[in-house]
C-alpha cells in the first residue's frame, strides 16, 4: 500500500483495481478487434487521436462529457441515497421539453437570462417527472426501479407524439421549431461546437460534492444507507426521498436541457443516444462521488468520439464503443468482487453472519479483547 | 436467577462424582485421563487449536476435551473466541494449527455436515427453523429418508420424534408449526433437530438468552436427561450463574486462549469471573462499591421512587405491531424522575413496540403518552427528541448507528441541523471532530481513529458510542431497550453505571431488557409485560423472583395476589 494521495484518499489496492479492470477490458476489446480484422494497437491509436488529437476533436469530446456527465451526477445522486434512478433518460427528454418550451416562447430576453430560464424550465421538468416514482415509493411502497424503467418509454413515446403532431415545425421531418437564439447556451471557442454548457456541468459537479457535506445531504444520504437508523434520529424520510428523486431527476432534465439549448436548438427524437442509460455505467464506475463521475464520464466521452473517428476511417460501427464500454463495466465489477475479498474483516464479517452472530461480535477479536 | 430457582446441580454432579478436583491453572487434557470412568479417553479432544482472521487470533493453542456424559461449560467474554473455537468443530472455520480427535480418531473436519455424520451438532443462538414448516419437516430436512419413495411419509419420523421427546423430556407436538411456536417450544425442535441424528456431542450457543426462568429450569433437567443417556454437551455462556448451575466442568477463554479449566463442583463465581475478564469486577450502583457476585447482589434501592414527580406517563395505550397485530393493549404505566423502572418480559411481548410510541416511531391506535407534562402522541420524534428523550435501541447495529458512517457522522445523527454542529447549509467538521473527540475521551471508546467506519468497532465501544450520543442532549427521559445484549461483563457494567448516573441526577429511565438478572440488578421498579400488557409492578425490594418469572410466562392466575 503506498500513501500517493488520490481524491483525497490514500492510494491503495482497492483504487488501482478499476485501472487493471480497464486494462483488461482493453485487451478484451483489442481481441475482438483483431478478430475482426483489425490490428488493435491501430484502433485505439485512432480513438485517442480521434478524441484528443486536435482542438476540434478535444472540443468535440468535451461537448460530449458534458451531458454525460450531467446524466451521471443525476443518476450518482440517487444512487448515493440507495435509490435506484434508472429513467434519467426520460428526465432528460422532459427536462429537454421544458427547455423548448420556454425556449420558444420568451423573447427579447437577454441572452444569460432566457438561457437559465430554459435551464430552469429543464430541472423542473425533470424533477417533476422523477417525482412520479418518488411519490409512489413514499405513498404505496413501488419499487422505484421499475417505474422509472418504464416512465423511459413513456417519456420517449410521449416527446415523439409530441413532435409528430403538436409541436412539430413545418417540413417533412418530426422536428420542433428552433428555440430563440437569445436561448441558446453560447459558443466558448470559435469554429467548434464547444459551448457553455461545459461551465454548467463544472457547476453541477460542485454541486453534487458540496451537497454531501451539507446538512440536506447528510439528512439524504442518511437516509438512503440506513432507513431505521435516519427514523429514529428524527429525520424525515418522506421528504428527504423526494428531495433526492427531484434533485437526481432535476439534474437529469438539466442535461436535456443543456443539449437543447447547447448542441441542436430544438427538440428531436433522437436528442440523447441513451446519455441517460450510460449514465447509469458512469455512475456506478465513478463510485457515485462527483470526481470519480467526472474522471469517468471524460472517459467515456473518449471513448464515444474515438469511436466515431474509427468508424470514419477504419469502418468499425461505432456500436464498439459500447461493445468497449461494456467489457469496462464487467471487468470493473469482477475487479469490485477481488476486492471484497481481499478485505479480511468484511469476509470475517460475513463469516460471521453465516452462524447468526452479527449482532454480538463486529470488529477484529484482537481489538475487543483490548477493549473491554 | 440464582437466588430463585432449586439447583439441578445435585443431580448432575452426583453422575460425576467420580472426578477428582483439578487446579484451576493447569488446563491440561491429560489431567482427568486417570478419573475418567467410563471412558478412558475424551469423546472429543481438540489439540492446538489457533485460527486467526488475517492479522488477528481468535484461538490460540487452544486445548479442549469433552468426556462422555459431561456438560462443559465454555465460558467467556464476548471475542474471547468461544463461538470461533465451537465454528471450528462445526466445519465453519479452518483452524490454521491443531487437530481434532473425535473418539481417539483424528478426523478433518470441512463442513457442519462433516461435523453431523461424525455425531457433533449445533444449536445456534438464532434458531434456524422454517416458521412455516411443521415440527416434524423441520426436523427431518436434510436427512435422507430410508425408502426410496416419492411422496414424503412423516409417521416414522414422528414416531421417533415422540420418542425422543418423551425420553428427554422434551414437550412437542410434531404437527405443529414451527412459526406458531414460543422461543422456547423452538429452542426443543432444534435440540430434537440435532438428537434425530444420532449425535454423541450437542453444542448449544448462548441457550439461556432468550428463555424464560421457566423454561431455562426446563432446559437444564433436559439436559441431565440427555448426559444420562450417554451424551456429551458444550455449553457456551457469558453467564456465570448458568455455568455453576448447569456445567459439570467449565473452561474459561478469554482472549483467545483457555486460561483455566475447572470442576464446577470445586469453584465459585467469583473465581470464574476473575479468571474470565482477568480482573476483579466492581459494580458500581451509584450508591454503594464493592465486589459483586455477577448477576445475584441487587443495587440498592435508597432512592425510592416516592414523592418524585412523574416523567413519563403512558396510559392505557393501544398499538399495532408491523404485521398489523395487536400488540400494546390497553397498557399503562408511569416512571419517575430520578427511578429506573425494568420491564421484564420474554421476547416479543410489546417491548419494542412500548419503545416505538413512547419515542414517536410508531403510532398510537388510542392512549395517551405523556412526557414531563406535555402531551407527546402524534409528535414527530424529532419533536420528541427535542422535548427531552433520549433513546437507546434495541438494535444499535441497524437502528442506533450508520455502521458505515465514521464515530463523528453517528454522534451528529440526531442533531445534524441544529448549532454548533451546522451552519446555515453546511456541516460544521471542526465542531464534529471536537464533539467526536469529546465523546470518545468521556465514555472511553476505543477506536484506532476517528475516521474509520463504526462497523470496524466492537459492540461495547459501538454502544458507547450511542450512549455518548443519547447522553449528551438534553433530556428527562431515557429509553434504554437491551442496553447490554451482546455485550461483555466488563462493557455492560459501564453501561449501568452510566444509567445509574443518570438516575442519580434526576432523570427517568425505563429500561426494557430480555436479560432477567439485568432488571433485577439495575431497575428500582419493576414491570412485568406479557402480551402487550402489564402484568403487574413490584417494587424491586419486595420483588418475588419466582412470582415475575410467572408473570412472564402469562401464568396470571398462580402469580397473583
Amino acid at each position: 500500500m503506498t500513501t500517493t494521495l488520490i481524491l483525497g484518499k490514500r492510494l491503495s489496492f482497492k483504487h488501482i483495481v478499476p485501472f487493471l479492470s480497464g486494462g483488461l477490458a482493453f485487451l478484451v476489446g483489442g481481441i475482438i478487434l483483431y478478430a475482426a480484422g483489425v490490428d488493435p494497437l491501430e484502433a485505439y491509436a485512432i480513438i485517442i487521436k480521434g478524441s484528443l488529437g486536435s482542438t476540434r476533436a478535444i472540443a468535440d469530446t468535451l461537448v460530449k462529457t458534458i451531458s454525460l456527465l450531467i446524466a451521471g451526477l443525476a443518476v450518482a445522486v440517487a444512487f448515493k441515497c440507495k435509490l435506484w434512478n434508472i429513467g434519467a433518460e426520460g428526465q432528460l427528454y422532459m427536462g429537454a421539453l421544458g427547455g423548448l418550451l420556454v425556449g420558444i416562447a420568451v423573447v427579447g430576453m437577454i441572452p444569460v437570462v432566457s438561457v437559465i430560464l430554459v435551464l430552469i424550465a429543464g430541472i423542473a421538468f425533470g424533477a417533476m417527472f422523477s417525482l412520479v416514482p418518488a411519490v409512489l415509493k413514499v405513498k404505496l411502497g413501488v419499487s422505484e426501479i421499475i417505474v422509472t424503467v418504464l416512465l423511459n418509454f413513456v417519456a420517449l413515446l410521449f416527446i415523439s407524439y409530441l413532435l409528430h403532431g403538436p409541436i412539430k415545425a413545418p417540413g417533412f421531418l418530426p422536428y420542433s421549431p428552433d428555440i430563440f437564439p437569445e436561448s441558446e447556451l453560447p459558443i466558448l471557442i470559435e469554429r467548434t461546437r464547444l459551448h457553455a454548457g461545459l461551465i454548467i456541468a463544472a457547476l453541477a459537479a460542485i454541486f453534487v460534492h458540496f451537497l454531501w457535506k451539507s446538512k440536506i445531504g447528510f439528512e439524504l444520504k442518511s437516509v438512503g444507507m440506513n432507513i431505521s437508523a435516519a427514523r429514529y434520529a428524527g429525520m424525515n424520510i418522506t421528504k428527504s426521498i423526494l428531495i433526492t428523486m427531484a434533485i437526481s431527476g432535476g439534474l437529469a432534465g438539466l442535461t436535456g436541457a443543456v443539449l437543447l439549448a447547447g448542441v441542436q436548438h430544438r427538440l428531436i427524437e433522437g436528442i440523447s443516444p441513451g446519455y441517460g442509460f450510460i449514465a447509469v455505467i458512469i455512475a456506478l464506475l465513478g463510485r457515485e462521488n462527483a470526481l470519480g463521475v467526472c474522471l469517468v464520464a471524460f472517459f467515456f466521452a473518449v471513448l464515444l468520439a474515438g469511436s466515431e473517428a474509427m468508424y470514419r476511417t477504419l469502418g468499425i460501427p461505432v456500436a464498439f464503443a459500447q461493445t468497449l464500454q461494456a467489457l469496462v463495466l464487467v471487468f470493473v465489477l469482477i475487479g469490485e468482487v477481488f476486492t471484497r475479498i481481499h478485505l479480511p474483516r468484511r469476509f470475517k464479517r460475513s463469516n460471521e453472519d453465516k452462524i447468526g452472530n452479527q449482532g454480538k461480535q463486529i470488529g477484529p477479536p484482537a481489538e475487543r479483547g483490548k477493549v473491554e | 436467577m440464582s437466588d430463585a430457582g432449586p439447583s439441578f446441580l445435585t443431580n448432575s454432579t452426583d453422575d460425576h462424582s467420580a472426578y477428582t478436583p483439578t487446579s484451576p491453572s493447569v488446563p491440561k487434557p491429560s489431567e482427568f485421563l486417570s478419573v475418567q470412568t467410563q471412558d478412558d479417553q475424551p469423546v472429543l479432544s481438540m489439540n492446538g487449536i489457533t485460527c486467526r482472521f488475517k492479522d488477528v487470533i481468535a484461538n490460540k493453542d487452544v486445548h479442549f476435551d469433552l468426556f462422555r456424559g459431561e456438560i462443559h461449560g465454555l465460558l467467556g467474554e464476548n471475542g474471547a473466541g468461544k463461538t470461533t473455537l465451537m465454528s471450528v468443530l462445526y466445519g465453519l472455520y479452518k483452524p490454521e494449527a491443531g487437530e481434532i480427535l473425535v473418539k481417539g480418531r483424528r478426523v478433518d473436519i470441512k463442513s457442519p455436515l462433516d461435523a453431523i455424520s461424525l455425531g457433533i451438532a449445533m444449536v445456534h443462538q438464532h434458531f434456524l427453523l422454517t416458521p412455516n414448516h411443521t415440527v416434524t419437516e423441520n426436523i427431518i430436512v436434510g436427512v435422507k429418508p430410508r425408502e426410496r419413495t416419492i411422496f414424503l411419509r412423516t409417521t416414522d419420523a414422528e414416531k421417533k420424534i415422540l420418542e425422543l421427546s418423551k425420553k428427554y423430556g422434551l414437550k412437542i407436538d410434531p404437527k405443529a408449526i414451527v412459526g406458531n411456536l414460543s422461543v422456547g417450544e423452538q429452542q426443543r425442535v432444534e435440540i430434537i433437530k440435532a438428537l434425530y441424528r444420532d449425535i454423541d456431542i450437542l453444542i448449544l450457543d448462548e441457550p439461556t438468552s432468550m428463555l424464560t426462568p421457566v423454561e431455562e429450569k426446563a432446559l437444564f433437567s433436559t439436559l441431565s436427561a440427555m448426559v444420562k443417556a450417554g451424551l456429551s454437551i458444550i455449553f457456551i455462556t457469558h453467564k456465570l450463574q448458568e455455568v455453576i448451575e448447569a456445567s459439570t466442568r467449565v473452561t474459561v477463554l478469554r482472549g483467545g486462549k483457555v486460561v483455566g479449566t475447572v470442576m464446577t463442583s470445586q469453584t465459585t463465581e467469583t473465581e470464574l469471573a476473575r479468571l474470565m475478564i482477568g480482573r476483579t469486577l466492581t459494580h458500581s450502583t451509584g450508591h454503594q462499591q464493592g465486589e459483586i457476585h455477577v448477576g445475584i447482589e441487587k443495587s440498592p434501592n435508597t432512592k425510592a421512587s416516592a414523592g418524585h414527580a412523574t416523567v413519563l406517563e403512558i396510559k392505557n395505550v393501544f398499538a399495532l405491531n408491523n404485521s398489523a397485530v395487536q400488540a400494546l393493549k390497553d397498557l399503562s404505566l408511569t416512571v419517575s424522575k430520578g427511578e429506573i423502572l425494568g420491564i421484564a418480559g420474554v421476547d416479543g411481548n410489546g417491548q419494542s413496540e412500548m419503545a416505538e410510541i413512547v419515542s414517536g416511531l410508531r403510532k398510537v391506535q388510542s392512549g395517551q403518552v405523556v412526557i414531563d407534562g406535555r402531551d407527546i402522541t402524534g409528535m414527530s420524534p424529532k419533536q420528541i427528541r427535542e422535548w427531552g428523550l433520549a433513546y437507546i435501541p434495541e438494535d444499535r447495529l441497524n437502528t442506533g448507528l450508520i455502521l458505515e458512517y465514521s464515530i463523528a457522522e453517528n454522534l451528529i445523527l440526531d442533531r445534524w441541523y441544529s448549532k454548533p454542529y451546522s451552519g446555515k447549509i453546511f456541516l460544521n467538521k471542526h465542531e464534529m471532530k471536537r464533539f467526536a473527540e469529546e465523546i470518545v475521551t468521556n465514555f472511553d471508546v476505543r477506536t484506532p481513529s476517528l475516521d474509520i467506519q463504526v462497523r470496524y468497532l466492537s459492540g461495547g465501544n459501538l454502544q458507547k458510542i450511542v450512549l455518548g450520543r443519547e447522553l449528551s442532549r438534553e433530556h428527562k427521559l431515557i429509553i434504554a431497550h437491551n442496553p447490554t445484549r451482546g455485550l461483555d461483563v466488563g462493557a455492560a457494567e459501564y453501561v449501568h453505571k452510566q444509567l445509574f448516573k443518570q438516575r442519580d441526577s434526576g432523570v427517568g429511565v425505563l429500561l426494557l431488557s430480555l436479560d432477567l438478572d439485568e432488571i433485577l440488578l439495575v431497575s428500582d421498579r419493576i414491570a412485568v409485560i406479557y402480551a402487550g400488557r402489564i402484568m403487574g409492578v413490584f417494587d424491586r425490594a419486595t420483588a418475588d423472583v419466582d412470582k415475575i418469572g410467572l408473570l412472564m410466562g402469562g401464568y396470571v392466575a398462580e402469580a397473583s395476589n
